[in-house]
């Protein structure tokens, strides 16, 4: 029967028997054929992914060979905007579970031409394609293409827009868990240009169904009318939003926000909102950090904390990224009808 | 030729005498010829059993969009007078913003001859205020006005400096036409998708401020103030919107303004998940906004109700939601929806209601009084306001789909439009039982 100590049944499914693994969450994933938003996923989903994301963690970090959990299925990583290090997440995740990956350049085919998501997408289809991988600069393109042709391929999105970047959320929710268990009752900050962020947006929606006390904090140039519908608190200082918090995420402030007129200076971005040492002492004692990355070193964060192993997580975000992600690949697109 | 109509026993509701009386209508050629109880029906005469139906002088849409010229594939004279006509309009007024725009001589000689071969009914068009929708020069207004253009507009790229627009309402006095505003304030509306609030920030999408509104119609009032010429308000969306309006026209400034039926209809809160059959501009506001728009409509601030009317091919609106084409096609389901919305809900009477697509639209700007008097011009909008029935845009007269009120169970319908004493729209299936065909 489903246990959800994650402890003891991680020490029960171990990689072999993968397949053997049980959960509540398990049927639900079973019905789910997409993966758009962090927004509808129901907790027995998010508890059952985490067992599953650990348990590749383990395979992962092993010598072992890949799983064959996935032989036989192609997914195909179409990326609009450019994002090496999402799309090797994917392509290794998916290469453990056997899977076959096939990255579609869209400088060089016809994406370039003028041919919409959908026509692209319907040409992977057409390839036999089982689920495709997608990133763009467009609010809503997963969900779009989604609608367009989710009976036919299975759609994971892997950023879209400002709106969301569900795997982003799901590796930062593994990572903390595996500091701190439980996240219910922790005080957890996101700070920096929330406006322009899919990764905070993920994560709001997902922090939330489970009790953590959020704050959000901004130039108020860059915080979103009506923030606090998700259930955050919103402050316009970064200092009453890290206030004893367990964990604190800072986000990656685009340089060309200052071109845009949305913060007057880049100097006067990092005398208000930078993360360092002397602010830090305002946190929890045992506080740690994210960043979705890439890092602006001494922008949005001090050279020294990014380094600093006993605060920064960033290297445990990049590691449980692949994890999360075999996890993702596996609970989509096993266990179904095939689709095509 | 067609033969004479009775229509014997219907609600004639003429706004702009007041009339509301049980009546039977007699149509000869273009006219109005009788009026009174109990019409002799003649041999030859087509007899309409028009008990418990609203008989209503055609109505007038203030703002749509007909795409011809250029842009067929959306729509085009022909679809879109057929739209309108089984709306109940007998006269639209077609927006400028085509390919090319209505902004010279040529172009608008093109369209007029258009119109003349495949219109339905009566298309009044419209001319761009400045060139090339560009907001610098003045088009030749006195010259398209004289060729037949009844207002000018840059609706969709609306002007942003205000010295252009300051000249334009001076000069337009010489046209003796109106000059229509879509007020947007295109700074504060940059990369807006839909209102700014919770909704946009959930959906990661930029907002348009309420300010993208009231900014411009704010300064537009003060620039009518100074030159004092007749300029209308589109597609209001917002409530504060409706208060400047009826500041404005409480000091006399002769401004006029109308809403749309999908912002008295629909909420940002209504719009169904990535649909981009909910993106238009004004985008859908909220609640507290709808009810200004109504309550303006119910104390005289906002003149008609207008359809913004605007076709998109599928192609146009199946695209991500950030890149999908702005507006929603309305000639088909206005009447029913607004009546659901204003009459149904008991916010107007039905004469009321109906002076809002007749007698009120009309002087906006400055056109003919529709009338159902003796001598009148038989243009007649005959409604069954209790008919439930399903919209559909597979079966709509439109060649565009793009409605956000497709499938939906509408309560109120035209069934029948006479324009210029000739049938130009009959529900078959709403007839059936009614119609007496001559013997
Ligand atoms: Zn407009």
């Amino acid at each position: 029967m489903p246990n959800r100590s994650t402890q003891s049944t991680t020490e029960q499914n171990t990689i072999g028997n993968l397949f053997e693994f049980d959960h509540d969450g398990l049927p639900l994933f079973r019905r789910r054929r997409h993966l758009i938003d962090t927004q509808d996923l129901l907790k027995e989903e998010v508890d059952c992914l985490m067992e599953v994301a650990a348990l590749c963690k383990k395979n992962h970090q092993s010598e072992v060979e890949p799983l064959a959990v996935l032989s036989g299925k192609t997914i195909a990583n179409i990326f609009y905007e450019n994002s090496t290090r999402t799309r090797s997440s994917f392509e290794m995740a998916a290469r453990r579970l056997g899977a076959s990956v096939l990255n579609l350049d869209t400088k060089v085919s016809s994406v370039a031409k003028g041919e919409t998501i959908t026509d692209t997408a319907r040409q992977l289809v057409s390839m036999r394609v089982d689920a495709i991988v997608q990133r763009h600069s467009a609010s809503g393109a997963a969900a779009h293409v989604a609608t367009e042709l989710g009976d036919k391929v299975q759609i994971i999105n892997a950023g879209d827009g400002w709106h969301a970047h569900p795997t982003q959320a799901l590796l930062d929710f593994f990572t903390m868990t595996e500091i701190r268990g439980s996240l219910s009752g922790a005080r957890v900050a996101i700070v920096g240009d929330i406006l322009h962020s899919r990764v905070a947006r993920s994560n709001m929606w997902l922090l939330t169904k489970y009790g953590v006390d959020l704050n959000v904090a901004g130039p108020p140039t860059l915080v979103p009318a009506g923030l606090e519908s998700f259930g955050v608190t919103v402050h316009n200082r970064l200092e009453p939003a890290i206030e004893g918090c367990d964990f604190i995420m800072v986000l990656r402030l685009q340089m060309e926000r200052q071109k845009q007129g949305l913060i007057p200076s880049v100097g006067e971005y990092k005398k208000l909102f930078r993360l360092d040492h002397a602010r830090l002492q305002l946190a929890a004692p045992g506080v740690r950090i994210l960043h979705p990355g890439p890092v602006n070193r001494g922008i949005e964060i001090t050279d020294a904390l990014v380094d600093d192993e006993s605060k920064s997580l960033i290297d445990a975000q990049v590691a449980n990224g692949v994890a999360v992600r075999m996890a993702v690949l596996y609970l989509l697109l096993t266990g179904k009808e095939s689709v095509q | 030729m067609t033969t004479p109509y009775v229509l014997q026993g219907g609600l004639v509701l003429d706004p702009a005498s007041k009339q509301e009386s049980v009546m039977d209508l007699r149509l000869d050629g273009d006219r109005i010829v009788a009026l009174g109880g109990n019409l002799e029906v003649k041999p030859g005469d087509t007899a309409i059993d028009a008990r418990g139906l609203w008989i209503c002088p055609g109505f007038i849409d203030l703002h749509c969009h007909l795409r011809d010229l250029g842009q067929k594939d959306k729509e085009d004279i022909e679809t879109g007078t057929r739209a309108a006509a089984a709306g109940g309009y007998t006269t639209v007024v077609a927006m400028a913003n085509t390919e090319p725009p209505v902004d010279n001589a040529a172009t608008l000689s093109v369209l007029l001859n258009r119109i003349a071969d495949r219109a339905h009914i009566e298309v009044l068009p419209v001319a761009c205020v400045t060139k090339g929708m560009e907001g610098a020069e003045l088009t030749n207004m006195v010259e398209l006005a004289e060729m037949g253009a009844v207002a000018f507009s840059d609706d969709g790229l609306p002007i942003s400096n205000m010295a252009v627009l300051r000249r334009a309402l001076e000069y337009a006095r010489l046209s003796e036409r109106v000059i229509i505003s879509h007020a947007e304030d295109r700074d504060l509306c940059q990369g807006g998708i839909i209102h700014e609030g919770a909704r946009a920030t959930a959906m990661g999408l930029s907002g348009i401020p309420i300010a993208g509104e009231t900014v411009a119609i704010a300064r537009e009032i003060e620039i009518v103030r100074s030159t004092n010429s007749p300029y209308h308000f589109t597609h209001l969306s917002c409530a504060q919107s409706v208060e400047l309006v009826r500041r404005a026209k409480a000091d006399g400034l002769p401004v006029t303004a109308d809403a749309t039926p999908h912002h008295l209809t629909l909420t940002v809160d209504q719009i169904q998940g990535w649909d981009a059959n909910y993106k238009m501009k004004p985008p859908l506001r909220t609640q507290i906004d709808q009810e200004a728009l109504i309550a303006g409509l119910k104390d005289g601030t906002l003149d008609a109700i207008a359809t913004d009317h605007a076709p998109h091919t599928r192609q146009d609106k199946c695209r991500p939601l950030e890149e999908a084409s702005v507006g929603v096609i309305g000639l088909e389901t206005a009447l029913a929806l607004t009546l659901e919305r204003l009459v149904g809900a008991g916010h107007l009477r039905p004469l009321e209601f109906i002076a809002l697509f007749t007698s009120k639209a009309a002087p906006v700007l400055d056109l003919p009084q529709p009338s159902l008097q003796i001598d009148s011009t038989a243009n007649i909008a005959i409604v069954d306001p209790a008919l439930r029935w399903t919209y559909s845009t597979s079966t709509g007269q439109s060649r565009s789909h793009n409605s956000p009120f497709h499938g939906r169970l509408l309560t109120g319908k035209n069934i029948l439009t006479f324009y210029q004493g000739r049938p130009v729209f009959t529900d078959k299936q709403a007839l059936q039982n009614r119609l007496k065909e001559p013997v």
